[in-house]
This record gives structure tokens, sequence and C-alpha cells, in this order.
């Protein structure tokens, strides 16, 4: 076996914070290799390097065999090596293959027009060489998210790379999706090609790689093969301490119904319902679940309810009163809390301080803005309460937005909505891109809020996290709710099914 | 250089820490100045003229790049330093020129320059905090202007003389100012809020118009009835600001300035420790973010546009009531070097304080190199062109560094 990829002492300095501190890190040819760790442990760093983005302080990277420093991504997927951030890179109105070929199209006509026709052709001979089974003629916004990330990866081969890097790829996949990448990641291996995958979640590095290694604070704390261990040892290498994996739901009295949603129907931007006549409510003391496959109206509905948009018809009522038309500042004051999908476009502002981030939506609240003037140092001490609570690290309330790791970004707003005190909380996959330890205290949270009294609506790709913290369970499929089930008695093939659009027992709604 | 080599540089430029940036600056300037200095030794060169200006090692050359720099900066604050002062050459005589005061007439004009441009550079920077490139600044300091001009030749004959009349004069001519600048600002925001349409385009737009229907007033309507060109009738004598310690006669005032730097101030309490400021400040950041906290991103583009339109008139007002006295055609530029001001000052309240003036001084020491030296206005005005674009070059790296690397995504991921 060939060694693919070595990086060799590598280390990374940012101004006060030590991101990587001599990691070693070894990937053989044609094998998948994950890498763990806690939020904020290097990870992303230390593949930004080896892709080009960052210059290592120190260290050696070899690839194939050469040592090599690459001055830009460009030099990186020269000598074969791709990446797939997390968030996408494709050009939204274009097809696949054009955005395949993007920079590097098939050429006619001596070089003077671009061949559409081979691009085509050829990208979708590459699809079917790696099982990706995606159509080159389809527009991407067309597509879902598993679909792009495929597209993603097309790209990346397109372009020569014999060496994946994914940037916790299944975070924003549906468990059907997940197990479609990893069957890719094998059919990808078969034929030579290396993987590296970031991931939070223990048993998908168990399933797919070959091999793991795990960072903690920056350093190598191991490797060591995936047959050779287990998910607890795994989280006792990453947190030092034992992790807890199961969720315990204890009984709790649900209340009034804080939340009613009745009949609320909404066109997408192309016309066809976005969401169709949805109705549900939720209650005091409940946590109510909304699963399904991404895109199929869960966004706007969340929108509907946070006041970010309003229904064509339908009405919401929370408590007592209706809001349907209620704009979002109201329904902040009214005791909304909101944790949003889209952590870098909404849920921070990336230039800003944490400071400055620790306000957003707070801005008119009294205890931070006297008669419209800020009192800067109160906000100061909530930010630091959110970074000591939610451990936000590094513990800095100065430091950047955009200088934090994916997951203590997330960590930092589930933190600012939960200390809103809520009497409605709307939460978006607040355990995305967050590590295990503090995935657990999220958890917990939520619960903590339930028994307190609060009515949560929770949405989800995690399906062990929807069943195991929802009390009721709506799923949701083409912008209707096909069935409210109940998480604890529903089998994970009824799910599948309903997620499909099917009745397990009913056949097509 | 390489690729990553420019990436680097533009992230380091990008990133740079306020202390930085104003060595950043200080070295644009004096790398401008060297720059010039050739340009002005070429030209020197390439015209005859009957006795050479300067001879630097053995060759005659027309024009001298040191006495132009020297008149450039120095003759714009009225020459302070004393000839005998030369720390190079070991000599330690008092810096300062004997008989120099700081109230000269030189000095007035840079200052009087300095307190208009701080209000158009205001105008822009509070703009494009919020992420709305007002171009149209110079038209809405006409509107200012003129409505200015007009109200106070109104209230004139109403008003009380002496000391009551300037109190009331004066802050009300600001207002007129204030007002109509704000309204005017507030049609490209409407537009851009509520149709979509672009403001870079509008504005240039409204600027044509406010020129031309301010000319067609002043040569018509309110032309000044026994005036042969077209300027309104003078404003009250009570409504002009006074002169404090400067000359009356070189339209300069040290209420105005004051002003100035007051609403430099006021516009960086209103940006930074208020919950407007911080509305708008995320709306032109984030816009997605600014209404996922509540903010109603609509009304704070109007809302900036009608603040950075109210302070582009307030500059037409100063224009009025501190330097013409009434309103004629031929309003100098200010609103287009307000963009030069803004730029510079990286969009904050007080870099303009520290830009307006840099901009003061070049004003004034062009016309003192205009009338002391025999180089030609054409090559003032391309050192000018340098120094301005040296300076604000980084600034503008900065600004819109930023959004490459924003767009590019992968430097900062989960
Ligand atoms: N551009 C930057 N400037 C300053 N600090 C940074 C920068 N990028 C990363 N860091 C810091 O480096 C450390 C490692 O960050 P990195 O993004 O590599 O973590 P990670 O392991 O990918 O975490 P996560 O699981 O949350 O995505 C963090 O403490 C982070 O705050
Ligand atoms: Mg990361």
């Amino acid at each position: 076996m060939t060694t693919a990829v070595q990086l060799d002492g590598i280390t990374k300095r940012f101004p006060g914070v030590l991101a990587n501190d001599d990691v070693d890190l070894t990937v053989e040819q044609g094998t998948v290799h994950a890498l763990l760790g806690e939020n904020g442990a290097g990870k992303t760093t230390l593949m930004n390097i080896l892709y080009g983005l960052y210059e290592p302080t120190d260290g050696r990277i070899v690839v194939d065999g050469d040592e090599r420093s690459f001055e830009s991504p460009r030099a990186a997927i020269d000598a074969g090596i791709g990446m797939i951030h997390q968030h996408f890179m494709l050009v939204e109105p274009m097809t696949v293959a054009e955005n395949v070929t993007l920079g590097a199209e098939p050429r006619k006509w001596g070089g003077l027009a671009v061949d559409a026709d081979a691009a085509v052709r050829e990208v979708a001979a590459l699809s079917e060489q790696y099982g990706l089974d995606v159509d080159p003629t389809a527009p991407v916004e067309t597509l879902s998210v598993g679909v792009q990330q495929r597209t993603e990866i097309l790209k990346a081969l397109y372009r020569g790379a014999d060496v994946l890097i994914l940037d916790e790829p299944t975070a924003v996949l549906t468990p059907q999706e997940v197990e479609e990448l990893l069957s890719i990641f094998d059919h990808l291996t078969d034929q030579g090609k290396t993987i590296i995958f970031i991931t939070h979640k223990l048993g998908e590095a168990m399933a797919a790689a070959d091999d793991i290694t795990v960072l903690r604070d920056g350093q190598t704390i191991g490797s060591i093969a995936a047959d050779d261990t287990s998910r607890e040892a795994l989280a006792e290498m990453m947190v030092g301490r034992e992790v807890l994996l199961e969720i315990e739901r204890p009984p709790v009295e649900t209340g009034s119904t804080l939340l009613t949603v009745k009949n609320v129907s909404t066109p997408s931007q192309r016309g066809v319902p976005a969401v169709s006549d949805v109705s549900f409510s939720a209650h005091a003391g409940e946590i109510f679940g909304i699963a399904g496959v991404d895109g199929n109206g869960q966004r706007e509905l969340i929108e509907l309810l946070t006041g970010l948009s309003t229904p064509a018809s339908g009405s919401i009522v929370f408590d007592g009163e209706v809001i349907t038309h209620a704009s979002r500042r109201e329904r902040i004051e009214r005791g909304i809390a909101y944790v949003p999908e889209d952590r870098h476009a909404q849920g921070l502002v990336m230039p800003f301080d944490l400071v400055e981030n620790g306000l957003l939506g707070n801005q008119r609240t009294s205890s931070f803005a006297n008669a419209g003037r800020i009192d800067w140092a109160a906000c100061k001490e909530h930010a630091s309460s959110i970074i000591e609570e939610y451990d936000v690290r590094p513990p800095n309330p100065s430091a950047s937005a955009e200088s934090l790791s994916g997951g203590n970004q997330q960590k930092f707003i589930v933190g600012r909505e939960l200390a809103r005190d809520p009497t409605l909380l709307i939460a978006t996959h607040p355990t995305r891109g967050v590590d295990i330890g503090s995935t657990e205290f999220i958890h917990e949270q939520l619960l903590a809020l339930r028994e307190a009294g609060v009515a949560v609506v929770l949405v989800s790709s995690k399906l062990d996290e929807v069943r195991g913290l929802s009390d009721r369970m709506a799923v949701m499929h083409d912008g209707m709710f096909v069935d409210t089930v109940d998480p604890d008695a529903v089998t994970e093939e009824e799910l599948g099914l309903l997620m499909a659009g099917e009745h397990p027992t009913g056949g097509e709604q | 250089m390489t690729d990553s080599r420019w990436r680097a540089l533009l992230q380091r430029i990008v990133y740079a820490s306020t202390f930085e940036r104003v060595v950043i600056s200080l070295a644009a300037l004096l790398l401008s100045i060297l720059v010039g200095g050739v340009l002005i030794l070429v030209s020197g060169r390439l015209t005859t003229c009957p006795t050479a200006a300067a001879t630097y090692l053995g060759v005659g050359f027309c024009y001298d790049p040191i006495t132009v720099f020297d008149r450039l900066f120095f003759g714009a604050l009225g020459d302070p330093m004393n000839p005998l002062f030369r720390p190079f050459a070991g000599e330690f005589a008092p810096p300062f020129r004997a008989g120099w005061s700081p109230f000269n007439s030189e000095m007035a004009v840079t200052l009087r320059e300095t307190a208009v441009l701080i209000f158009t550079g205001l105008s822009v920077a509070v703009a494009f905090r919020a992420d709305v490139f007002n171009i149209g600044t110079q038209g809405q300091l006409v509107v200012g202007a003129i409505t200015s001009a007009v109200s106070l030749t109104a209230l004139g004959p109403v008003a009380p003389s002496g000391i009551a009349g300037s109190l009331l004069l004066i802050p009300a001519g600001l207002l007129a100012g204030a007002i109509a600048g704000g309204l005017y600002g507030a049609i490209p925001g409407a537009l851009k809020a509520y149709a979509d349409a672009n403001e870079v385009i509008t504005t240039i737009m409204l600027n044509f118009v406010a020129a031309k229907v301010a000319l067609f007033l002043v040569s018509g309507p309110l032309q000044r009835a026994d005036s042969q060109i077209a300027q309104t009738e003078p404003i009250p004598a009570a409504a002009s600001i006074p002169s404090v310690l400067f000359d009356a006669r070189t339209g300069f005032s040290l209420v105005a300035l004051a002003v100035a730097v007051c609403t430099a101030l006021a516009c960086y309490y209103l940006l930074n420790h208020t919950t407007l400021g911080y509305e708008l400040r995320t709306s032109g950041l984030q816009a997605a973010a600014a209404r996922y906290a509540g903010v109603k991103t609509d009304r704070t583009i109007v809302g900036s546009l009608v603040l950075s339109g109210a302070l582009g008139g307030l500059g037409g007002a100063i224009y009025v009531m501190m330097i013409v006295g009434d309103f004629q055609t031929g309003v100098p530029s200010y609103g287009f070097d307000g963009i030069t001001v803004a730029i510079l000052a990286g969009s904050n309240p007080l870099g303009v304080l520290l830009a307006a003036p840099l901009f003061g001084i070049i004003q004034s020491g062009s016309i003192v190199i205009d009338t002391t030296t025999n180089v030609p206005p054409q090559l003032v005005d391309v050192l000018r062109g340098l120094i301005v674009l040296f300076v604000a070059m980084p600034e503008f790296f900065r600004q819109f560094g930023r959004r490459f690397f924003e767009d590019d995504g992968g430097e900062i991921d989960g």
C-alpha cells in the first residue's frame, strides 16, 4: 500500500490561537480516512492547509512521496487534491455540466467555443464511472442538497482529484442520503481514489472509514483502524471523558396550546406551493418535531412561523393571539426565539465580534438598549455568559464570528437564542456541526426548556435527534404534513416511507 | 508575484488593524510624493524656460519638485516652518517661523474646504455603512444649498436684527438645507427599497436633475434682480456664519468647522452606540442577518439615504452661509470629493475627520502653487489626482477585497 498524503508536524498559528500544533496525519492510497475531534480542534484548518488555502506556520506536506507546498487551491488541485466545503460553491441557475466544467470547459472550433455537448457527455461518463447518478443537464437550483454535493464531488473529479477532502459532508444530509454518500465512497476507493472526511458522527466514522484520526486542541491524539475501536473509545479519545450517547426524555405534563397553525399555504418562487395546507399545534412543555428530507418546505414553513414571511392563506395563533401577519420584530418581542438554519447568512454577522453578535435580535430589548442607546457593558457581559455556559472556544468575546470554528459559531447562536427566555423556541438543525459533547449539552438544554413549560418546534435532519427529543413528530413531504406520529412507536421503515411521501398503510397521499 | 502572495497581501490589507491602516495611508502618501516628484522633474525637462527653477546633478529643470510640494503642503498652512529649522543639517532653530499665525488666509482656505468636505465625506460614509453607494451627495448638496439660500432670503425681512437674528437664522438655514437634502436623498432610497432600482444609477441621474433645476431657478424665477449672472438674492447679513479669529473675507468660519466636527462625532456615536446605528451596520454587512434580527431592511435603506442626503444638504447650507452668501451656479465638486474622503476614511466618521483635512490641504495648496509658481495648473491637477489615487487605493482594495474573501467562501468554513 502506498501513502497518498502525509502531513508531518503541521503547525498553524492564528493571532492568539494555535489552531494546529504539530499535527501528523498519514493517509493510505485507496482508503477512507475519517478526521474526528471536538469543535475548534483544528480539523478544518488542517484540511484548508492541505488544500492550499492557508500556509502552515510550520511542517511538511508530502503528496505521493513528494514534498509539496501549495500556494493556492489551484496548486493543490494540480497535485490531485480536491476539497468539498460545507458551503457549496455552485452557480445555482447553471446546469450540473456547466458547473462541473466551469473554468475548464471542453473546447471546439480550435478552442474558440465551449463544446457544451462534450461537457454533458464527459460529465455523464464520469458520473456513471463512480456511481454518482447525477443528471448533467439539470439546473443546480432544482437539485436536492445530496445531489448538489455529488455535483461538487464531480467537479473535483473532473479536475483530476485523486484525494478528496470533505468537510462535514453528512451534516446536511438525511440518513438516506448519508447511506448513498457512503456507498459512493466505496465506488471511489475501489477505483483508487483516496478520501479524507471530517465528521462528528462516530457511527458514520466507524462504518465508512478504514482509519480514524482524532484531534484535540490542535494536537493529534491518535490514529486507529476503524475495526479496532468502538464508539465509546472514540468518544473518550475526543472529549477526554465518557459521553452519554442516548437521549433520555423524562415525562412532562404538557400545558396549554401555545401555537396553533391552521391551513397555512405559501407559494414558492417557482409558483408551486412550497407549503400547502399545513396545520398543527404545539403545547407548553412539548417538543414538536418536524422530520423530512431537506427542501420539502420545512424552511418556508419555519419562515412563516418566525415572521420572515407571511402565508398566502391560513392563520397562525400564538398564545391566544393571531400573529399571522405580525412582523419578525413583534414575534421576537412576544417571546419567540429562533435558531436559524443558515448560521453564516442569518444567525451571525460574520465581521462582528461576539459582543455585537450577542446583540443580534436583542438590539431593541430594554436590558441592552435604553432609549435607543446601546449598553455595551451589558452586551459584553451577555456575550461572556453565553461563551461560558456553552463552552464557546476560544473564550474571547472580542473574537470575530468568522474566526470561530463552525461548531463554536453554532453553539453561540443556540446560547443566544435560549438566553432570550422564550415562550416558544423554533430550532432548525440546532446541533448541526456541533461535536458530541456539546450536542449532548444542547439536548439537555432543550429538554430543560420543555420541562420549564416552553413549546419547542424542532426541525432536524438527524433522525435520532428528532425522534429522541420530540414528543410528537410530523413528517413533511412536498410542502405537506404526510402524517403526525408518535416518535417512540414509529419504526425506521415507516419513517422512510413517510418521508418519501407514502403512507405505510394507505399508499400515496 | 505568485497567486498566493497576492492573496496574502490582499488578506493583510483586508484584515489590517486601524493603526496599520493609518501607517499604510501615510506610506502611500509618501510614495505618491515620490512618484509625483519624478513626474515634475520629467515634465520640467520637457518644457523650455529662460532660467532653470532647480538644478540637480548639474541638470537644470524648469519645475522644482521640492518647491511644488513645499507650496502644496506648507503653503496651504501659510508657511509655518522656519527656514532655519534644518534638523537633518544639525541646525535646531525654533521650528515655527516667527510671525507665523495659524489664522492666516491660506489656512482659512484649507479649513474652509475641510469643513464642507467633512459633511460630504460623512454623507457618503454613512450610506456606505448601510451598503448603499450614494453618488448623489453632490445633488443633495446643491438642493440643500439652494433651499437654504431661498428660505433665508424669505426669512430675512421678518427676522430680528443683530445677534438674535443670527441665532434664529443660522439654525434655520442649516435645518432647511438638511431637510431638503434629506428629502432629496429619500427619492433614490425609496426607489432602491421598494422598486429595486440601483442607487448608483438613480443618484447619478438625480445629480443632473438637481444641477439643471437649480440652473433654471437661478437664471429665471429666483435670479437676483439686478444681476447679470445666475445667482439668487443675497442671504441676510445675520444669516452668514460669523468668522471667529479669521479674517471675514476668507469665507471661513471656525464656528462652521466646529459644527462639522460635532456632526462627525454625532455620526460616530449614532453608528456605534445606538440601536439605529447597529441596525444600519447590520443590514449593510448582512441583510439576511438583519432581517433575522427583526430589522426592516427596506426602511433602513431609505433611512440611510435620508441621513446621507441630510448631511450633504447641511454641507450645501454651510457652503451658502459661510462661503458664497447666496446660491449661484458652478458649485465646486464637494460631493464627488466626498466619495474619496469616505473611501480614504474607511467609511468611519472619525476617519473622515482625518481624511477631510488632507483634501482641504490639497485644495488650498493647489491654489498656492498656481499663484506662486510657473507650474501649469494641469500638472497640479495630475499631482492632486496622484495623491488621491495612491492614498485611497489601499482602502479601496480593503473594502472590495473583503467581498472577494466573502465570496470565496473557503476561507473560514464549518
Ligand atoms: N481565520 C481564523 N482566524 C483566527 N482563528 C481561527 C481562524 N480560523 C480558525 N481559527 C481558530 O482555530 C481553531 C480551529 O478551528 P477549526 O475551524 O480548524 O476547527 P474545527 O476542528 O474544524 O472545528 P468544528 O468542528 O467546529 O468545525 C479554532 O479555535 C478557531 O477559532
Ligand atoms: Mg470545521
